[in-house]
């Protein structure tokens, strides 16, 4: 089992999961370029993953809440989105990119709720986009499908990588 | 002095049943079926009763209107005879009403504690789901008149909307709320020869021309000005949401929420997620607000859990279609890609 933690947050892959950290220092162009916090290879697809926490340990209560306000009224999409492109960009360029991405964010915030995640997955489909443009529908989408998930969310999903917090 | 407590024994929907009520805002939740707006009817009745003195039971059957008028067909449904009974409280106050369900007139029925009950009268005004004041013109007259197959609840709306404003100037707490409806609906609702007008700049425009949404603030607007809704009122209102654009729920669970701060106890039932989600990202900590989730049990009998806060609210049915949503929404992008 290969096991990644991002701040409080751990996640765990079966063994042989080709799974690496990408934000960490051997990214190079973190100056110029955004980074999702995992890209794992699951053999059919790429996943991205990124890690949001604002319930961790020793964050203020009003950043906190402050995060939370933003999140629901899509301030933090913009980031996601850019974090999500670069990724991309920086795959592509490394010549990986060649299978189809799942993008996928864990907020880690418990009172989040089914309707919260399901407005703000949908929010995600359009920012990145997944399609283009109305008229003409991309053959090669560069993310086929993305949603936004608390960790218990995740762990009912997800099943076969389960994130926990670090006690 | 608020309403307390209400008992339900084999009435309707319910076969023992007890709700300890807030004296702030009482949420009602739940799948079609459970009761909500019967349970709300009782606690009108109730109210209604101390203004106009009518017997408990009449009143009963007026705004539940059972076919043939027969007040038995009140009590639950059973093949062997039985006694169906609902009682409100007003802290050490019961008024009970009682009847078999073969029972066929009010008359029939068994009422006790009205005398005390009816002894401090207490103000109250029953919104229901289909709009009223757009029907207004003739409508009382006809309901006075004619047996005319409506719920009393609609020409109780109507005589609550047709009262005169109020002497005297608003004070400051009646004040901002109808500045702040006035606002909403960019006007103010007048009444010219029993039908409603909204006036503003662009002259009167009358309520069959405007949107379902601005007509329901129109409502609150009349019902504030002419003192219907002030301190020690109750206010029930069944369904909100309805005919309704999401975007102004936020603006009516605001002026619910002050309504509640100046003093009235609120009965809302609804199915709406934004309603609710509306309510608990509006409250402070001043406000006192009870969830009450009505559900079928495994045995198909309602019961009910109460919850101060909204992510407590459970079994939640508003929420599990949204969380069924979901599922499904995450189901469909785990799937994209695969082999």
């Amino acid at each position: 089992m290969t096991v990644f933690t991002e701040g409080n947050l751990r996640i765990s892959f079966p063994s042989g999961t080709n799974a690496r950290i990408f934000d960490d220092a051997s990214h190079g162009l973190s100056h110029c370029m955004k980074a999702v916090d995992f890209v794992v290879d699951i053999g059919h697809q790429y996943l991205f993953i990124e890690f949001k926490d604002p319930d961790a340990p020793g964050v203020p209560e009003n950043r906190r809440e402050e995060y939370l306000k933003d999140f629901l009224a899509g301030r933090i999409d913009k980031d996601l989105k850019y974090k999500c492109r670069d990724t991309f960009l920086y795959e592509w360029a490394s010549g990986r990119a060649d299978k189809p991405i799942n993008y996928y964010v864990i907020i880690a915030i418990d009172t989040l709720t089914p309707a919260d995640l399901l407005v703000r997955t949908d929010a995600l489909k359009k920012n990145i986009p997944l399609r283009g443009p109305r008229n003409a529908g991309w053959t090669r989408p560069f993310v086929s499908g993305c949603a936004v998930f608390n960790i218990a969310a995740w762990n009912k999903h997800q099943r076969r990588y389960p994130v926990s917090r670090i006690q | 002095m608020s309403l307390t407590k209400l008992e339900f024994e084999r009435f309707t929907a319910f076969d023992k049943l007890t709700l300890e009520l807030s004296p702030g805002i009482n949420v009602f939740i739940g799948a079609n079926g459970t009761g909500k707006t019967h349970l709300m009817k009782v606690a009108y009745a109730a109210c209604d009763v101390t203004k106009t003195k009518m017997n408990f039971a009449e009143k009963l059957n007026r705004v539940f209107l059972p076919s043939g008028r027969s007040i038995g067909r009140l009590a639950k449904r059973n093949k062997v005879s039985t006694t169906g009974a609902a009682a409100v409280y007003r802290d050490d106050l019961k008024i009970r009403v009682s009847f078999s369900n073969r029972a066929e007139t009010p008359e029939s029925a068994k009422v006790t504690g009205q005398p005390d009950w009816l002894a401090k009268p207490i103000e109250s005004v029953f919104i229901p789901v289909k709009e009223m004041l757009s029907n207004g013109p003739g409508f009382r007259s006809l309901y006075a008149q004619r047996e005319i197959h409506f719920e009393e609840i609609y020409a109780d709306i109507l005589d609550r909307a047709y009262r005169p404003p109020l002497r005297g100037p608003a004070d400051k707490g009646r004040k901002k709320l109808l500045e702040q409806l006035q606002k909403a609906i960019d006007g103010k609702v007048i009444v010219s020869n029993e039908e409603f007008f909204l006036k503003n700049k662009q002259g009167n425009l009358e309520f069959t021309l405007l949107a379902e949404g601005i007509r329901k603030l129109g409502l609150l607007w009349t019902l504030i000005q002419n003192g219907t809704l002030l301190d020690g009122s109750v206010l029930f209102w069944d369904e909100p949401e309805t005919n309704l654009n999401p975007k102004m729920f936020g603006a009516l669970m605001q002026i619910m929420l002050d309504l509640q701060s100046a003093g009235v106890q609120i009965f809302v039932a609804t199915h709406d997620y934004v309603v609710l989600k509306e309510l608990d990202l509006r409250r402070e900590n001043h406000h006192e607000i009870a969830y009450h989730s009505l559900f079928h049990d495994d045995h198909g009998v309602v019961q009910c859990k109460r919850a101060s806060q909204f992510l407590d609210i459970d079994p939640n049915a508003i929420a599990q279609a949204f969380s069924d949503l979901y599922d499904r929404e995450v189901n469909r992008t785990l799937g994209s890609g695969a082999q």
